[in-house]
Order: structure tokens, then sequence, then C-alpha cells
């Protein structure tokens, strides 16, 4: 990846010093209804100040509107938002200052990327607006920043999306922003540009120091990027936590499904704890539960045991996906309909052990079980 | 194998395409059909105009009458199509751009021109504005007069105009969406700001397509303006009203002079709606949010 010029000082895009600290935003008991839909139901959330924050969840979860409301665009009928402590729900759109960057981009399609980028500085009122010298000068270094110069006369037509997605962001910075608000940044993208602006995008945030928040549909992409990950359902916040957490610790089963790649078990617990492939483990959430289940084993946690030991449970090998230093295959075990993943080591796929129609026991090594209902 | 594979391809037709016989055939009968119907007439027009050569068709075009009628058809346009144009803003910006009730009321609202005979709708203005109508005593005493002069005629040709820069805006304000707004005041922008620098930069061909099929409307209307006009020679006459008097004068060469002024307009009209077309058809296709 190219260097990016480096932030701060003189150099840096905030000219005014009163921006230059992070912005902390404090998101107090939010609540906003679509007609009889719940878009927000009681969200409290503390973005902390320089803090990359990615917003997670199903469409309908939410996560649009949260990201809307904290930027002044959606109104929100309970609740409040709190810029540094200062309420930003009394605040206008203007005054909020929030760079918000769109979608579908949003670029005004009859300017130039130039007069896009300028548009915010060009439409303050009088007395703040810079001279035309300045705003070139300004633009210049963010095209610069954002790795577009040469670019500057070309129509958002004329460009590819990825580099619409790097004019929105510039244009979003030019105003010298509170706080950088991105929904759904890389949605419109194809995988390569993604994986590659995503890296880019986490190098600007070192950059600029801004508090930003991001929404996403794609777990990956907010396990990777994020410094913490909110992950939303039905207008409620699931869980909150750094990418390892959540991975690691989801907090409901809901999580545990959003984030993908778990089989699914229905199982009878006893006082606190629960059989699952071979093995038993304690549900954490609840020591002394009885009654039924709900196990997550992934498919890094199944192992495949030689036939002498008893706790290994017979599978058949369906289909083998032989790429990537791990190989995945598809095991279906008994009294099951759908079928498991499961991580194998490369050696025993080389040692000829691993073919589709091969009966084989495995077992599991590690489960989040959670209680039923 | 390449004698198979070139006997289909030369045996492969559209599924859609017809025989070329069928073809030639719709072509032929759609090309008669507009000879007859559109082009002929339009040819009498100038024929009927110019058979007596050159001055007598000027000598209509000058005359004191035929020239207020001019002035009175621009004086009305001038005022109809600016009001329109305004309303028109204002109503797709609404009805694009919000939520709220009666939406589709007001949509069905703004295609009631088109539906409703231009007889009724000057008929209408007589029932408000005339002697017996319902403000007509308050007029009279006020010294107002509306109906059987200017101001009537104005309104009558709102009335009829009113539905073509609102048609041509909102389908395409609707596609837009109000993002590239939303954009615009996060930036800062105040609602002035975006709408001269966002919004009317995005609509400006279909403003202008609009604008010029009202404008064409506005001067060519005839039933509504002849219901609230009186036929006032020289005062309340507009030139579609002035053609009309002069043919049953039996002063074909005059009327049809008159006539083929209005004809000319038309084929403006016609010329610039095509560049248009032209030019706002890319536009739209770009708008299709890239």
């Amino acid at each position: 990846m190219v260097s990016l010029p480096r932030a701060g000082g003189t150099n840096g895009i905030h000219d005014e010093p009163r921006h230059r600290q992070p912005v902390r935003i404090d998101v107090e008991e939010l609540g906003k209804s679509f007609g009889s839909f719940t878009a927000l139901n009681d969200v409290s959330l503390t973005v902390r100040p320089g803090e990359l924050l990615a917003l997670l969840g199903p469409s309908g979860s939410g996560k649009t509107t949260l990201l809307r409301a904290i930027a002044g665009l959606t109104a929100t009928e309970e609740g409040t938002i709190r810029f540094d402590g200062e309420d930003a729900t009394a605040l206008g759109l203007r005054e909020r200052r929030v760079g918000f960057v769109f979608q579908q981009y949003a670029l005004f399609r009859h300017m130039t990327v130039f007069d896009n980028v300028a548009f915010g500085l060009r439409v303050r009122p009088r007395e703040e607006r810079p001279r035309a010298g300045e705003i070139a000068r300004r633009v210049r270094r963010l095209l610069q920043l954002v790795q577009l110069e040469g670019l500057e006369h070309r129509f958002p037509s004329q460009i590819s999306g990825g580099q619409r997605q790097r004019v929105a962001l510039a244009r979003a910075l030019a105003i010298e922003p509170r706080v950088l608000l991105l929904d759904e940044p890389f949605g419109a993208l194809d995988a390569k540009v993604r994986k590659e602006l995503r890296r880019w995008l986490r190098e600007l945030h070192t950059e600029t120091g801004l508090t930003t928040i991001f929404v996403t549909h794609d777990q990956e992409e907010a396990l990777e990027l994020a410094d913490r990950v909110v992950v939303m359902r039905a207008g409620k916040i699931e869980q909150i936590g750094t990418p390892a957490e959540i991975y690691e610790e989801p907090a409901t089963p809901f999580v545990c499904e959003f984030l993908g790649g778990a089989a699914r078990f229905e199982v009878e617990a006893r006082e606190g704890e629960t059989d699952v492939l071979g093995g038993t483990f304690p549900i954490e959430s609840d020591a002394g539960y009885s009654g039924p289940a709900i196990a997550y084993v992934r498919a890094h946690e199944i192992e495949i045991v030689s036939r002498e030991m008893a706790e290994g449970v017979p599978a058949v090998i369906r289909t083998v996906r032989p790429f990537g230093p791990t190989i995945t295959v598809e095991l279906s075990i008994e009294g099951r309909a759908e079928r498991i993943e499961a991580d194998v080591p490369r050696e025993l796929y080389d040692g000829g052990e691993i073919k589709e129609g091969q009966g084989i026991f495995i077992r599991a090594t590690s489960a989040r079980i959670f209680p039923a209902g | 194998m390449t004698d198979v594979s070139l006997r289909t391809h030369a045996a492969f037709s559209s599924p859609v395409g017809e025989r070329i016989r069928t073809r030639a055939a719709l072509t032929v009968l759609a090309l008669v059909f507009l000879a007859l119907v559109l082009i002929l007439p339009l040819a009498a027009v100038f024929t009927e105009a110019l058979r007596k050569g050159a001055e007598p068709f000027f000598a209509a075009l000058v005359e004191p009458d035929a020239l207020e009628a001019v002035k009175l058809t621009l004086i009305v346009a001038a005022i109809a199509v600016p009001a329109n144009l305004l309303f028109g803003l204002v109503a797709s910006w609404a009805i694009a751009k919000f939520e709220f009730r009666g939406k589709s009321f007001l949509v069905t609202l703004i295609d009631l021109p088109f539906s409703v005979s231009p007889v009724i709708s000057g008929l209408v203005y007589i029932l408000l504005f005339g002697a017996q109508g319902f403000f007509g005593q308050w007029l009279a005493a006020h010294g107002i007069q509306i109906v059987f002069a200017v101001p009537g005629i104005v309104l009558a040709t709102i009335f009829v105009t009113f539905p073509f820069v609102a048609r041509q805006l909102i389908p395409l304000m609707e596609a837009q969406g109000t993002v590239d707004e939303e954009a615009a005041l996060s930036l800062g922008a105040t609602g002035f700001q975006t709408f001269r620098k966002v919004t009317l930069p995005n609509i400006k061909w279909a403003l202008l397509y609009g604008v010029l099929l009202s404008n064409a409307r506005a001067m060519g209307e005839f039933g509504a303006v002849s219901v609230v006009s009186g036929h006032i020679r020289g005062k309340t006459n507009t030139m579609p009203l002035h053609v009309e008097i002069l043919y049953n004068e039996y002063n074909f060469v005059a009327a049809f002079a008159v006539a083929s002024l209005l004809a000319f307009l038309a084929l403006v009209t016609l010329v610039l709606k095509s560049a248009l077309e032209w030019r706002y058809g890319g536009e739209l296709a770009a708008s299709g949010r890239h």
C-alpha cells in the first residue's frame, strides 16, 4: 500500500484546533419507530474517542437507523445523543458537523471530483469560507490523502467504484468533521477492491484519528476492521465487544449464528453441562441449568479421532474442499439432516485418509451452549 | 460440420422479428397514416396561407388585430408558463421528497386538466368569476374584471397547462430520491444552497422539457380560452381565437397566415423537444445512480 501523508500539524486535515481532539459519542436510551415498526428500541452505547466502531447486523436490525440518527439525518423520538457531553440531538444536521459517507456515495453527478470535494467548503457562510486558493489547496491535499491526484477534473461517472468511494470520503473529510460515519462503505464494491479498501480505511483512520463508525452486514469486515463491534438485532444491541470477544464469547445464540460457520445442535442439559459430539461442555451463562439447550460447534472445533478412542461420533465424509491451509470437509452424522463442516489438518488429507464416502470418528473440542427459549 | 453451422446461421432470425413483407407493410401503413393525418394538413396550412403570394400573407400578419393577438398570446404564455414552472417545481418537490397524507390524491389532482375537457375548464371560471358567478358581485363591486378579459384567459391557460412541468419532474425526482440532498445538507449547505447547487442541476433538462411543452400548449390553447375570452377583437383574442374569427369571415388567406405562424411555433417546439430528448435521454440514463 502506498504510504499516506502524515496527519496533524500544518499538514493535517484538521486545520482548526477546536476539532483536533477526537470526540466521544454517548448514545442514551435512543428510540425510533417507523409506523408500527420499531427501528431502535432503547439503544445505549458509548463510542470512545478515536475509536473505529462497527455496527453489525442483518438488514432491519436498526444499524443504519442508528448511524443516521447519530448523523442527524433521521430524527429520533426518544433518547439523547451526546458529542463530548454536548447534546447533539438539539443540533441540526449542519451544526453537528458529521462526515457522512453514503452507501451509494451520493456524489453530485454534475460536478467534477474537485467540485465534489470542495462543496462543503464553498457552501460555508461568507465569513467562514476559505478563499478560492485556500480551498484549492485543501482539496488537493485531501485528494492526495485518498490517493486520487490527477482525477480532479473527472466526473463521477468517469471513475471506478473504488475511486468514487474515496471521493465520497475526501468530500466528507473536507468539512473537518467531528466524527466520521460510513454506511456500508464497501457494500457496492467487488471482493478484491473491498479487501484493498478495508486495509486502506484502517490506515486512514489511524491517520485522521477521528472517531469513526461504520455500518456493515458482513461479519468478516466488522471483525477484521473494527476496534470494537456492536452486534444489533431487531432494534436492540445484542452484544458489544472487541472482535476477539465477539468471536470467542458470543453472548447470545443470535450472535453465534450471525457470525456464521457454526453448526447448531439441540441438546439436553443437566446441571449446567451438556454432551455434544462426544464432548462434555459447561453452560457458562447459566451454571446450574437443566433442560433443553442449544449448542454451537465451529468447523475448527471438530477433530477427527482414531477408531480406538471410545468417545468419537461416527461420521461420513460427503464433500472435500481441498484448498487453503486447512481442508474443509462436509460430514453427515446419524440422526441429523444438515451436514456439519469440519476443518481438517492438511497432513491428514495428504495421508489419503480424507476422501468422499470415507467413514470416520469425530469429536468436538469446544462448544458454546445456551439454554433454549 | 461447417455446412450445418452455416445453414443454421442463415436460417436464424430474431424470435421477435417479423418477415420482411410484414415489416414493410407495417412501415408503409404508419407512413401513409402520418402523411394523411399530419403532414398533409400541415402542408395545406402553408399552401393556403401563401395561395395569393407573399404580400397578402405578410399583410395578414402585420394587421393591427393580428399583432394584438400575437401580443396577447405572448403575454399569456409569459405569465402562465412561469406560474406553472413554479407550481410544477413546488408540487413535484413535495410529492417526490416527502411522505404525507393525501399524496396520491394530489398526484391525481395534478392530472385533472388532462382528463377534463378544456371547454369545461373555461366554464368553471365563468361560474366562479362571471357576472352571475360566486365571486361575480364582489368582483363587479370592486371593479375587477376577470372573465372576458386578460386575467381570465391567463387563468384558463394556467389551468390547462398545469400538469406539464410537474408530470415531467415527478418521476425523475422520485427516481433520484433524497440522498443527494442529504449529502449536501450534511456537508453544511443551507436548504436554498442545496436546491440551487444540487437539486436544480439534477432536474434541469426535465424542467426545460416540461416548460417547452407547457409553452407550446399555452400558446396553442383554444377551448378553455375561447370560453372565457369573449372574442373581443384586438383586445381578448389570442392567436388561435383570431384564426377562428378570420376563418368564419371567409378570410382564408389571413386565417391560414396566422395559423401558419402557430404551426411554425409547433415545428420549432418539436425540434427543440427532439434536441432535448437527445440530451436529456443521456442525462436520465446517467442519473440512474452511477
